[in-house]
Formats: C-alpha cells, structure tokens, sequence
C-alpha cells in the first residue's frame, strides 16, 4: 500500500486521481488493486466501511468501489451514511447476486454503475474513468467557488454593497444616489472590487457574482 | 198437589155412599110407619103392592149398595195401590236425578250448554271450578269469555261447525283462558242437539289436557333440539326392529343416506346406497355384529346417486333388553367434509414439504454460489490483471507472476468451499442400523395419497428377513421418496396401460442390500441415461434437476450406488445398494 498524503489543501486538481476499494473478501481486494494497478491507478484498499471513514482522504479526484453485501453496514447503508456526512465521492457498486432492488435503490441514491461479479475488467476500467473523471470535474467546480469564496472575504462591507449593485447592472451615477456617496468614491470601490476578486472586466465579475449567488440588497428593477 | 186431589175423591165417594144407605134405611123407616098406623088392609091390593114394590125396590137397593162398596172397596185398593207405586217411582227418579245431579256437577269434566248464540244455558260446577268462575257468573254469558282472544275465532267456528252437523260429535283441541287470566289446554268433544222446544243447543264436554299438551311440547321441542343437533353434528341414528328387521332412521340419517323420510327402510336398500367396493366389507361386519351381539364401529362410503361419494362413520350398539323391541341403536356420522379437510391438509403438508425442501435447497445453493463466486470472480479478476502485466511495454513480469500466484490461490479456495458442503452434508446424518423394509413402509404411508390421486396401482416386493443396513433414516427415506415420486410422475401420461409401481427389497449377490423401484412411465432417454444424476439436469419443467443429483449423494455417502435403467417393457427402474451393517463396524 502506497503512502498517503499528508495534507489535502496542497493538492491540485493536477494530482494522480485514486481508488478506493471496500470489500471484505481479501482475495477480492487484492485482486481489484492488482488490475488497477496494471493500467497504472492509484489504489487503496479497506476491508470494512469503517476503517474507509477512519481514514483521511487526500483532496484528488477519485472514486469508490463498494461490495454491495458488506459486514455489519450493508454497501447501501455506507452509502447513505457518506451523504450524510458530506463526503461526495462517487460509487461503483459490486454485487455476488444481480438484485434488481438493490441496483434500483443504489442508482437512485446516485451510485455511478452496478457490477455484477465477476465482471469484465474492461467494464470495471470504464466505470473507474467515468466516475473519476466526473469526480475531477465536481471537484474543479468546488475549487473555483472556494477561491471565490475567499477573494470575495477580502472585500469591505461597502465593497461588497457596491459590487452587488454594479453587478445589477446600475451605472455609477445611480450607486452613488442609492448609497449617499460621491460618485468618485463609487468609482474608486469599483477599482478595488476588479482588483481583490481578479476580475478581469465587468462580464466576469457579475459571472463570478453568479456564482457566488450575491445580488443587490434592494433588488431594483434593472434598466 | 197430584196424589191429595185423588184422596178426596175418595173421601167423597164414601160419604155419597153413606149418603145413600142412610136415605134407604129413611124409606124404610117411613113404610113401616105407614103400615103400622094405617093398619093392613088386604083388601086393597094395589097399597100392598106398593108396600112390596117398596120394600124390594129397598132390598134391591141395600143389594146394590153393598155390591157398590165392595167394588168401590176394591176399587180403593187398587187406586191407593197404584198411588203407591207411584209415589215409589217419583221417589225413586228423584234420587235418581240427584244422583245425575251429583255427576254432572261434580264429575271431572267441564260440562257446558250453549245455544246458538254462544250464551252459556248451563255448565258444571267442576266446569266453572276449573276456570276459576263460579256457575251464576257464567250463566247467560258469552262463552268466548272463557277463550283468550286468539282462540276465540277457532271456539266460534268449531261451535259453527257442530250446528251445521246436528247430531254428530265433534272433538277439537283449544286454549282456554281462567278468569285469573292463566290458560288452559282442553279437549272438547261437542254435538248439538236440538231441544224438544225446537231451540238449538250445543253440548260441550272438555277435559284439561294442559299436562299432555306440555308433555307434548317438551316432547317436540326436545325432538327438534335432537333433529337439530343431529344436523348440526351430520349424525343420523339409526335402530333395527327385533323380528321384522326393519330399521328405523332418524331425520338426519335420512338426509345423509339421500332417501325420503319413510317409517322405516328395509337393509337391501341401504345396501343399494353403499359404495360397492365398501358393500361387502359392511355386509360382514353387520353380518358378524348379528350373530357375536357385539358391538361394532366402521367407516365406509356411500355411493349418491348423482355420482358423488360421502364419507359416513357408523358406530353401533346392541341392546341387551329386546323388549323395547329394538335390536340395535346407531349413531351415523357424515365425515365427508372431514375426510375431505384430512386430504387438503395432505396435501398442504405435501406441498409444504416440497416447499421447504425446494428454499432450503435454494438457499444452500445461494449461499455455495455466493462463496464460490467470490474466489471466481477475484480468479477472473485477476487473470485480467495478469493479461495487462504482461502485455506492458516492457512486460512486468514480476508482478504477472505474483498475479498468477493469488490465482492459484482464489482456486484452490474454490475448492475449499466445496470440500466444506461435502463435510456439512456429512456431518448431518445419523446413521443407525434400520431394517430396509421398515423405511420403505414409512415411506409408502407418506405417498399412499400422492398414488391413490394419480391412480397409480403400488406393488410391494419386500424380500423378508433382509439383515439390518447402517444408514440415516431421513436420509433413505428421502432416497426412496424422490425415486417413487419420480416414477409416479413419470406416469402421469401413461393412459393406454395401468399405472404400476414396484418396489423391490432383496439381497443381491454380493450380499448387499438392493432397493429397486420401477414405473411404467416415459422411461430414460438414452441420451439422457448418463446425465440423470447431475445437478441442475432435469426434464421436468418444475423440478430443480436437484432430486437424484442429491440422491446419488446420499447413496454414495452411505457407501452404496444408485443407477438407473430402461425396463425391457415400457418404463424404468432406478436402483441403489447400501452395504450391510456389520456389529463390529458400529
């Protein structure tokens, strides 16, 4: 077993994705690590849910693959216990037995694919990229929103009035009568705003306003 | 009044006669008289003459008047005679009339006169006793007084009835109310008369007849609780009369036989209603009931003559004492729906049977699956994993290698987890020393309705005195039950012949015990022949193809052989050996 990272703020997006596997069959764990291995993935393998989520997780895209008929918590009871707990990674379940409510419930609670063992090794490898793949962009997204989340910390309480008006679409001249300041000093805000939130021209900041899901605090009708 | 009238007439007759002799005697005395005075003178013969014609003419009279008395004497006589008798006679009818007197007030029976009209003319004392009146308040009165309001219609038509039939008797059973409102059950027996001053009248005489009528009541109603009971049970008595052998049913003996209810049936005819494949039987137990006066209990079936069968159980009972002039009393209980209840739950417990043996196979078979298919799946797993190694740029072939080594591995774990269901099954039996035979019979109790539904004939070929096998009871019992199940499925489309089965018990020549049984059926495919006994191979669109799969197991854990051939005639005979039990082994 490969050693983990210490840290998963110092990742990027850049980073080597992992697997993670649960089942409580060795044989069947090793042999999943073997085959990922051998096309080169990262692996890393628990015999129970538990000791998954004693674990720390290093902050890449990655994916789980869960036996559906675990000890003690079933595969659909983890799942809903990682929802629960807000950690969003997707499923590849595996079964011994092709249960159809099972395979129901498990997509409906947004299980990425249903194996059926033993399965093809090239089906598993295509259910790992996809759910890998979907992983990295789900993480990019939450990346992005958090460096918003943080510039956007950097503002003053005026900034931030003054932001959400502009990204309404009013034009300095009806800010500076809407809050009771000179115009000049609209404009100066507006320069600093640009600067802390890196926007590059006024599009981006109201996409990055979107974003943020901020508007004005006395919603006007836009002109 | 009568006989004082005739003593004075008498009275009278005799003072006309005194009368008389004392006017005669007068005459007399006046004659002589005149012949004493006047003196005699004889020469005047016409005076003499009328002295003679006198005193003759006196005699005659005195002659005449003694002649009278005597008759009038006599006459005295015979009349006070006949005032006696009279008097005698109107004595007598006197008492006489007291004495009717006596018993038409006092005799025990309500006696009434009513006219026409219904108005009471006359009634006993006992009568108006009887119905808490005294006589005077019933007299002029209606008569339908003494009826309660429901029976006053039925009293006035019955009175009607005996006026249109002058003369005739009528009797009628009725209620009658007493005056403290309490009622009364009589029984009147009236005529009408008609009076010799032409006035109709109806005579009534009633007796009280409450007693009887309450005793008929309970009588009937504890009839109807009987009849009653007997429906609700589905049990008719029965009773055959001494001599005549007749026999006597009850209501519901009738109902279940199906004959309309008759005083009595004669036995040919109920012989008529059993099943003829029962009759014989019945005829001897009662046959042996008459002569050993014992008595007897058995089940047989009737034959209704729609075509359907009922189940009845008799039981009977001969009584000792014949002179209630019956010989025996029965009870005969319709035990259709009984038999019919004890034959679905046959074959609930039959179907349940197959059930659990079907799921708990089923589940043995889901959880080997399970444990063979994860070693499997990691086989499969892994040799994928082995292909990417090596077809690596370079190929690695160390971790191929290592690859290959966890195959090995998840295989012989494969292995592990068969070896461990062979050991279960093993472990399970409890092997005895048992007697074939027995296990066969044990057997043959269990399918004994399975052939009779299917209509398949069961010959049974026990060689006798077979030494004991040491094997698992439950286990043979199985063995056995599954090949005779399977031969009488196999014969399921036999039409053209009977449906035989044939189990065969015998020692062969290596001194085994060898158990065949054979069928009729479809027989073996020669195809077929050497996939009998693998699992999962079936024919049968049903079955699990488990059955003789597991069979041969058992056999072949008992150290035996079960094999199957086609017969030289239609059909099949499947086999099995199981070496003997030896003392020492044990």
């Amino acid at each position: 077993m490969t050693g983990r990272p210490a840290s998963r703020d110092t990742l990027t997006s850049a980073e080597e994705p992992v697997v993670f596997v649960v089942d409580d069959d060795a044989s069947m764990r090793e042999a999943l690590s073997n085959l990922f291995r051998s096309v080169g993935l990262r692996v890393e393998v628990f015999g129970s849910a538990h000791e998954f989520l004693q674990s720390t997780l290093p902050n890449v895209a990655s994916c789980l693959i869960l036996d559906i008929r675990l000890p003690r918590l079933s595969g659909l009871d983890f799942q809903a216990e990682l929802a629960k707990a807000d950690i969003r990674i997707p499923i590849i379940f595996m079964t011994g037995h092709g249960d159809i409510p099972m395979t129901v419930r498990a997509m409906k609670a947004g299980a990425v694919d249903f194996l059926t063992k033993p399965f093809r090794d090239q089906d598993m490898l295509d259910a790992v990229t996809t759910a890998i793949e979907r992983d990295r962009v789900s993480r990019d997204e939450a990346r992005v929103l958090s460096g918003l989340h943080a510039r956007f910390a950097t503002l003053t309480p005026r900034e931030r009035e003054v932001m959400a008006l502009v990204t309404a679409g009013r034009m300095n001249k009806q800010i500076a009568a809407e809050i009771g300041i000179a115009e000049i000093t609209v404009k100066i805000h507006r320069g600093h705003i640009m600067r802390k939130m890196t926007a590059k021209s006024l599009p981006d900041l109201v996409r990055m306003a979107e974003m943020l899901g901020i508007g004005p605090a006395a919603g006007g009708p836009q002109t | 009044m009568l006989p004082m009238m005739r003593n004075q007439t008498l009275k009278s007759w005799r003072s006309a006669e005194q009368w008389l002799l004392g006017s005669m005697v007068l005459a007399l005395a006046m004659a002589a008289f005149i012949w004493l005075v006047l003196g005699p003178a004889p020469a005047a013969p016409a005076y003499l003459t009328a002295v003679v014609l006198l005193i003759a003419s006196l005699l005659a009279s005195l002659i005449m008047m003694l002649r009278v008395g005597t008759t009038r004497r006599q006459m005295e006589a015979v009349l006070h005679g006949r005032a006696r008798a009279e008097q005698h006679a109107i004595e007598a009818l006197r008492y006489s009339e007291a004495q009717w007197k006596e018993v038409f007030e006092h005799n025990p029976v309500m006696y009434f006169m009513v006219d026409a009209a219904g108005t009471v003319l006359s009634v006993n004392t006992f009568g108006a006793a009887q119905l808490g009146y005294s006589v005077s308040e019933l007299l002029g009165q209606s008569v339908l007084k003494v009826f309660p309001a429901e029976e006053q219609r039925a009293a006035q038509s019955n009175v009607a009835i005996c006026l249109e039939n002058i003369g005739q008797t009528h009797s009628w059973e009725i209620r009658k109310v007493r005056k403290d409102g309490s009622a009364l059950w009589v029984r009147e027996n009236a005529k009408a008369v008609r009076r010799v001053d032409n006035q109709l009248i109806v005579l009534i005489a009633c007796e009280d007849i409450t007693e009887r009528k309450d005793a008929e009541n309970a009588l009937r109603q504890s009839e109807m609780y009987q009849a009653e009971a007997q429906r609700l049970s589905h049990t008719g008595s029965f009773g055959r009369r001494v001599g005549s052998g007749e026999i006597i049913w009850s209501e519901e003996t009738f109902r279940i036989f199906g004959f309309d209810k008759a005083p009595s049936v004669q036995l040919a005819a109920v012989m008529q209603r059993i099943h003829p494949d029962d009759r014989a039987r019945v005829q001897r137990t009662i046959d042996r009931a008459s002569i050993d006066e014992k008595d007897f209990e058995l089940g047989y079936r009737l034959l209704m003559p729609d075509g359907s069968v009922k189940h009845v159980h008799a039981t009977a009972h001969t009584v000792a004492d014949a002179s209630s002039g019956i010989e025996f009393v029965g009870a005969v209980t319709d035990v259709t729906a009984r038999k019919q209840a004890e034959v679905e739950l046959h074959e609930a417990q039959t179907n349940l049977a197959h059930v659990t043996r079907v799921t708990a196979l089923g589940e043995m078979a889901a959880s080997i699956a399970h444990e063979v298919n994860q070693p499997l799946a990691a086989v499969v797993t892994n040799a994928a994993a082995c292909l990417r190694w090596l077809d690596r740029e370079p190929a690695n072939l160390k971790e191929a290698r290592g690859t290959l080594r966890s195959i090995i591995n998840d295989g012989n774990r494969a292995g592990e987890v068969i070896q461990r269901v062979r050991a279960l099954v093993n472990k399970t039996t409890d092997r005895k020393a048992l007697h074939i035979n027995e296990v066969v019979n044990e057997v043959m109790s269990l399918v004994h309705h399975e052939l009779f539904s299917h209509r398949v004939a069961l010959r049974l070929d026990l060689a006798p005195a077979l030494p004991p096998v040491l094997a698992d009871r439950i286990q043979l019992q199985q063995v056995i039950l599954n090949l005779v199940v399977n031969g009488i499925e196999a014969m399921q489309q036999v039409k053209d012949r009977p449906r035989e089965l044939v189990i065969r018990t015998l020692q062969d020549e290596t001194s085994q015990v060898l158990v065949t049984v054979s069928d009729v059926g479809v027989g073996v495919a020669a195809e077929n022949a050497d996939r009998l006994f693998d699992a999962f191979f079936t024919t049968k669109s049903s079955g699990m193809g488990m059955g003789l799969s597991i069979c041969r197991s058992i056999v072949d854990a008992h150290g035996g052989r079960l094999s199957a051939s086609g017969n030289t005639g239609p059909g099949a005979t499947f086999q099995f050996t199981l070496p003997l039990h030896r003392e020492d082994s044990t």
